[in-house]
């Protein structure tokens, strides 16, 4: 039987740097429980995902930065998309993102949607 | 019960070493399944919650599957189940006190029981006794691990 797929829609970024820890560490979570996980980063979540910016946000003073929980979730096996409709927001372009990240467009959150088991948002 | 480095490590269980988790044939033919000392002392030594996913209560999980989550401040990972198994029961009492999986890992720490479904095919992958606990050594030695 595969495994069950879940989504986290991350729309909290560097603006909201005490949110921007725990979205990572569910998704490592959920992989160590064997479910099929994708972050789907939308908004302000996508700035994270910009080289070096999520080594530069910490969710709590002296505590471990946001890459760290990110490099655990990829390590876990979670896979990340970027909405390109975000990237326009923010304008960021291809090349500035962290190569582990996929961009796709919108109709690929709702399609996963319908496939997950269940989808979180922060 | 061999202390290496400061971690205890019964010569009487079945080891995964590369995923520190134990298994113990009881009665009956079921394998009562724990984290070892050293996993205790990776997670940071403080536990948040170690979890039975409710949904495996009865079900069958493959070899190097996981049976359960591991959740401290320092690491959040999954206790791979040594040999495949149907869980019969997670130990109620990790649910209040999940440090008891690093105070008493073998004891009242254990993690669940599963009734095991290819046991004679699949124990040869861990290490028992004597030699399983100097390759436990030779691990910890390599990493430079110590729980003490």
């Amino acid at each position: 039987m595969a495994d069950d797929q879940v989504m986290i829609v991350m729309t909290s970024g560097p603006d909201t740097p005490h949110r921007c820890a725990t979205p990572f560490f569910f998704a490592t979570l959920a992989a160590s429980m064997d479910y099929d996980v994708t972050m789907f980063f939308t908004i302000d979540g996508t700035l994270l995902l910009k080289k070096g910016v999520a080594d530069t946000v910490y969710p709590k003073p002296g505590a471990k930065p946001v890459g760290d929980f990110l490099r655990d979730a990829l390590d876990a096996g979670v896979k990340m998309l970027a909405c390109t409709a975000s990237t326009e927001l923010n304008d960021i372009a291809l090349e500035d993102l962290i190569p582990e990240v996929k961009m796709v467009g919108g109709a690929t959150m709702w399609q996963l949607a319908e496939e997950c088991k269940t989808v979180l948002t922060f | 019960m061999a202390t290496i480095h400061g971690c205890n490590l019964p010569e009487d269980l079945f080891y995964n070493i590369e995923k520190h988790v134990w298994a113990k044939p009881l009665d009956g033919g079921v394998v009562r399944v724990g984290m070892t000392s050293v996993a205790g002392k990776l997670a940071g030594g403080k536990l948040n919650a170690v979890t039975v996913k409710a949904k495996n209560i009865g079900q069958e999980i493959k070899q190097a599957k996981s049976l359960a989550t591991v959740e401290s401040s320092k690491f959040v990972g999954p206790v791979p189940i040594p040999v495949s198994g149907v869980v019969l029961r997670a130990n109620d009492k990790l649910a209040a006190d999940p440090n008891l999986a690093v105070s008493d890992p073998y004891g009242e720490g254990w993690i669940a029981d599963i009734q095991p479904t290819a046991w004679e095919a699949e124990q040869s992958a861990l290490v028992s006794g004597a030699d399983g606990v100097a390759k436990y050594r030779a691990k910890l030695e390599a990493e430079n691990i110590r729980c003490a």
